[in-house]
């Protein structure tokens, strides 16, 4: 900390080694310039966790240094790097994401979206119906591609993506709310979670906002529906603060606490969790000098957190608590150090490369950082307002619980309701 | 590859002529993921069905659909022949092999639970190696980690979990994930006082190692109000207090502040201070310091921690 930290990148960088046994070293900063008079002591120890950060602490502040202007959204670089991933067809080796792809859809219109609602276009909107009821003709529960079976997580995918289309076309009118309920009842469990799957499938945290956020949307909520989730997700809370994906006391975790939050908020059980622990352990992720959020404690600044966790914080003001980030450090990660120049598309921390996903997040993300939220209408909705910003990057109004424009939920959510 | 002759694939893709974010299948993927279409579709639940769901998960391991159709056709075979045991234990031998290719995968680890709960006499011992190797690669994975707290609550069987941490502990002092494993144990297996004395000696130990370490903070704050429904006793806020330089102790003009070992150990210190009725300028002191010295980043909560004391 303060003065002394540099030297310690120093000693760390160019008198230690790899993987060495824990070493003690006291360092001195007696002969630093002006601060003569103290002499601190600090104990660091070198292990992968410091190497791994004292890497991305270099980089960061690199570009901090070099910065010179106020800094902007690369808006045209970044709606060109997303017209291509609706414009070109994919290379072979992104099959890995051949059982996600109502998730491309939802990332990439949600991008174009974010950045300005009129760049997603028409044609885009009747192909991205046209694909989803390809994958699936009888109107959900949706899978990954054509003849998979229906996940939770693509499921919610499609929802948000057909969300993010107007019903020009009454494709709306298309999805199948009996099916889409059925399905979930039948993924429900004993101890209050959802099944992503039928069959072999995970029980987490992550799959009860699926289920969650796509029942709220499409206004199948019952009793039966959310009979026990409360109680699941209230355990999955850890003794850090943050949630985990199971309820055995798992390591909070960013998105998985996210998960949790926007689910309590849609169930509205807020004051059921152990909200300070909750508060504490977001602050705790935003790292100087990074700037930016990690997603777990000791773990590295990723921009993707700036939405699961600056969303988690989105949620919290809700209730009041407008403390838990800091908005205009974490803008500064962002616009730093999550574009590369004004290169197309948004990355997790720089020596990274850009991404859909974290396209997504990252401009969420930065949208969280230039507004502030409250709830209206004697609680019922959410108000997205824009705070003071220099040069502010004209992002979409947004619904922190949904991870959408805020428009497009309410017209969603009111054509369902 | 076995014979598929009397097959016939079934389409991977939408008949779209303009499909949005089309992926480029090449041929093999496009024949591969067709055939266990078709078979799955069928309902065959075979031998060559059986590896053909082992060459899809090599191509695509994140493919769930195929993972259900391959838990089915294993259960199916295993059920026939009447070997239930010698058939998820191969089962899991081969899933270990896909495991150390793809230790990202989100399916392996509900599949390897599903198979674990058929088994009719299952071992933790055969667990442990791969998990060691596993963590071994990657020492914070989430979901390895996850699986392991599964594991010691299906075997019950909590015997090897506090010597493992503290060997990644040892390897990693901020490995968190380590530190949170220590947590599971404790509040899954009712710790007599003597107990929770000793972990606190365990954690005390490893602070005056390295002192600015949010891990261990975490975990020796959500010790105490776990477990000693926060009542913390003079020994620990004076252990707390030797790596602050005493700030909370006395005013300064924040150009007068001095270097401190950790931050971590203020924020422990004030949080304890903020409830103590004569304590509440100290702890008003160490969120100021915060504020403005130690964790500048964090001076919004820093403020509101201190409007919460007003």
């Amino acid at each position: 900390m303060g003065t002394s930290a540099t030297r310690i990148q120093y000693l760390r960088r160019n008198l230690l080694g790899r993987k060495r046994e824990v070493v003690t070293r006291v360092i001195s900063t007696e002969d630093e310039g002006d601060q003569n008079e103290i002499i601190s002591i600090m104990k660091e120890v070198e292990t992968d966790t410091s190497i791994a950060r004292d890497e991305v602490i270099e980089k960061c502040q690199a570009l901090y240094e070099e910065a010179q202007t106020i800094p902007e959204l690369h808006r045209d670089a970044h709606k060109k790097f997303l017209d291509a991933s609706f414009t070109n067809d994919l290379p072979p080796q992104m099959a890995a994401l051949d059982a996600s792809q109502p998730w491309l859809l939802y990332w990439t219109a949600n991008s174009l979206r974010v950045l300005n609602e009129k760049y997603l276009t028409k044609e885009y909107q009747f192909r991205i119906c046209e694909k989803l009821f390809a994958i699936s003709p009888t109107g959900g529960p949706f899978g990954g591609g054509v003849g998979q079976l229906p996940h939770l997580a693509s499921t919610y995918a499609a929802i948000n993506a057909l969300a993010l289309c107007e019903n020009g076309e009454d494709y709306w009118d298309m999805v199948d709310e009996k099916a889409i309920y059925d399905w979930l009842i039948s993924l429900k469990q004993e101890n209050g979670g959802f099944k992503t799957c039928l069959g072999v499938g995970e029980v987490d945290t992550r799959g009860v906002y699926c289920a969650l956020s796509v029942a709220s949307m499409l206004g199948i909520m019952t009793d039966e529906l959310t009979e026990g989730v409360v109680d699941f997700l209230v355990d999955c809370q850890s003794s850090e603060g943050g949630f985990g994906g199971c309820p055995h006391e798992d390591e909070a975790h960013g998105g998985y606490t996210f998960c949790a939050v926007a689910s309590l908020h849609i169930l509205d059980a807020i004051d059921r969790i152990n909200i300070p622990n909750l508060a504490k352990w977001c602050s705790q992720r935003q790292l100087d000098p990074e700037r930016g959020l990690s997603g777990r404690s000791n773990k590295l600044v990723d921009g993707c957190y700036s939405f699961w966790v600056g969303g988690t914080a989105a949620v919290m003001e809700l209730y009041g608590l407008d403390h838990l980030i800091n908005k205009s450090s974490l803008r500064d990660y962002i616009l730093y150090c999550c574009q590369n120049g004004s290169r197309p598309g948004l990355r997790d921390k720089p020596g990274t490369h850009p991404d859909l996903y974290h396209t997504n997040y990252i401009l969420l993300g930065l949208a969280l950082c230039e507004n502030s939220f409250n709830l209206s209408d004697n609680g019922k909705a959410v108000q997205c307002k824009p705070l003071p910003v220099t040069a502010p990057s004209h992002l979409s109004s947004i619904n922190p619980i949904y991870g959408l424009p805020t428009k497009n939920v309410q017209k969603f959510i009111s054509h369902f309701v | 590859m076995d014979n598929f002759d009397d097959v016939t694939p079934l389409p991977i893709e939408t008949e779209l002529e303009d499909e949005l974010c089309r992926i480029m299948y090449t041929d093999e993927y496009r024949e591969t993921l067709g055939l266990a279409r078709a078979l799955l579709q069928a309902g065959e639940y075979s031998e060559r069905a059986l590896k053909l769901t082992a060459k899809v998960i090599s191509l695509a391991p994140a493919f769930y659909t195929i993972w259900n159709y391959r838990y089915d056709i294993v259960m199916h075979l295993a059920t026939q022949r009447g070997e239930v045991a010698e058939a998820i234990d191969r089962e899991l031998d081969w899933v270990d092999e896909v495991t150390l290719n793809n230790p990202k995968n989100y399916q392996i680890w509900s599949y390897k639970q599903a198979l674990l709960q058929k088994h009719p006499f299952p071992s933790f011992k055969r667990e442990l190696p791969i998990l060691q190797m596993m963590i071994e690669d990657d020492t914070k994975n989430y979901h390895v980690w996850s699986f392991r707290k599964w594991c010691v609550l299906f075997f019950q069987d909590f015997s090897h979990e506090l010597s493992y941490s503290d060997l990644l502990i040892k390897r990693d002092i901020y490995n968190n994930s380590a530190w949170t494993h220590r947590m599971f144990v404790f509040k899954h297996s009712e710790p007599d006082s003597t107990q929770i004395k000793l972990e606190i000696d365990y954690v005390k130990d490893k602070i005056e190692l390295v002192p600015q370490n949010v891990s261990v903070w975490s975990y020796l704050r959500g010790l105490y109000e776990n477990f000693w429904d926060s009542k913390y006793d003079e020994s620990i806020i004076k252990f707390a207090a030797s790596f602050t330089s005493n700030v909370q102790d006395f005013d300064h003009k924040d150009s007068n502040l001095p270097e401190i070992e950790s931050s971590h150990a203020l924020e422990f210190l004030a949080n304890i201070y903020a409830y103590q009725e004569n304590k509440k300028q100290n702890a008003i002191r160490a969120y100021l310091a915060l504020s403005s010295k130690y964790d500048p980043i964090r001076k919004v909560y820093w403020q509101r921690q201190i409007s919460l004391i007003k």
